[in-house]
């Protein structure tokens, strides 16, 4: 299965892409506009948290399929959608992901600091558990740096998805390459600059122990009853099962055949 | 093991990173936008360049 690049990047970013502004706050002509619950806001309901959610990432992948015409989009827009909104379980506020189920699953590993402003939520952020997963996947992708070569992005990015080639009559190459890029190159910058900026700079102490740092006011989702947790098992296991019986149905069927016995277009 | 030009190249991102990150750690506001660092990356590892070639 191919995947497209652009969409599983934008899936990715699209849980905060129109929201974080509001979480941190901003000052527009004297005003300052920003949640007064910025948690609540961000992941939570009434909110935006919905943006969070497996659900939301499905129907907007629908969206993209049915304006775009292409299966590739959508299912990559998908992935890039769940995974952010899987790996933002990982906090101590966590993410609704079975919306409109509005419990949020949360594993504690890291603080969720968005509530104290950018900058002390970037220093919590890189003084605790958070920084080291995110360094854990600049390692992982240092280690792949035959993916960021020239040869593998023409054999195999460019030829995955008509978009390079049609952005390829108005852009060059050179900056088709760096499109591609830019996203580790941005991720692992920052990653260094929020780092000497919180540690040397300033002197934010790390806390790297499970739900660090705890020097942070940080925000917390209340843990999870034994029937919550009990539905979340039933429904991560109907999603497994589900899973498992259509591939072996794809495999006896081909998707034609499917899709004629549904009657769909 | 990666070639003599991918360490080339390689070595440039490295070099355009220093200057991203010495920005970056003074003006916070820098590191906020993937589309900031796609507008510096595109001036500094394509526009510089092919208009130092040109010169040159």
């Amino acid at each position: 299965m191919k995947l497209a690049f652009v969409p599983l990047l934008f899936g990715s970013y699209s849980p905060d892409l129109l929201t974080k502004w509001f979480v941190y706050g901003v000052n527009i002509g004297g005003w300052h506009l920003r949640a007064s619950n910025p948690a609540q806001f961000q992941r939570g309901w009434p909110g935006v948290g919905f943006t969070h959610s497996l659900l939301f990432g499905v129907l907007v992948a629908f969206l993209v399929w049915r304006l775009s015409g292409s299966k590739t989009w959508a299912i990559s827009f998908l992935i890039g959608q769940w995974a952010h909104a899987i790996t933002d379980t990982g906090d101590t506020v966590g993410t609704m992901l079975f919306f409109p189920w509005t419990i949020h699953i949360h594993l504690g590993a890291w603080a969720y600091a968005g509530q104290t402003g950018r900058l002390t939520d970037a220093a919590a952020y890189f003084s605790g558990p958070g920084a080291v997963w995110d360094l854990f996947w600049i390692v992982y992708g240092i280690f792949s740096w035959r993916v960021l070569t020239r040869s593998y992005f023409e054999s195999h990015v460019f030829t995955a998805d008509a978009f390079w080639a049609r952005a390829n009559k108005f852009v060059p190459m050179a900056a088709l390459l760096i499109l591609y890029r830019t996203a580790f190159f941005y991720g692992t910058s920052r990653w260094i600059a929020w780092s000497l900026w919180a540690h040397v700079y300033h002197h934010y102490p790390y806390d790297i122990s499970w739900g660090g740092p705890h020097w942070v006011h940080a925000a917390y989702s209340p843990d999870l009853t034994w029937p919550q947790l009990a539905g979340v098992l039933g429904i991560v296991a109907a999603g497994v099962a589900i899973f498992l019986v259509s591939r072996r149905e794809f495999g006896k069927r081909s998707w034609a055949a499917i899709r004629a016995k549904l009657k769909l277009a | 093991m990666p070639s003599k030009r991918q360490l080339t190249v390689a070595g440039g991102y490295v070099l355009a990173a220093a200057v991203y990150i010495s920005i970056g750690v003074f003006y916070t506001d820098f590191l906020l936008s993937y589309f900031v660092g796609l507008a510096y990356l595109l001036l500094v590892a394509w526009l510089v360049p092919a208009g130092v070639r040109r010169l040159f």
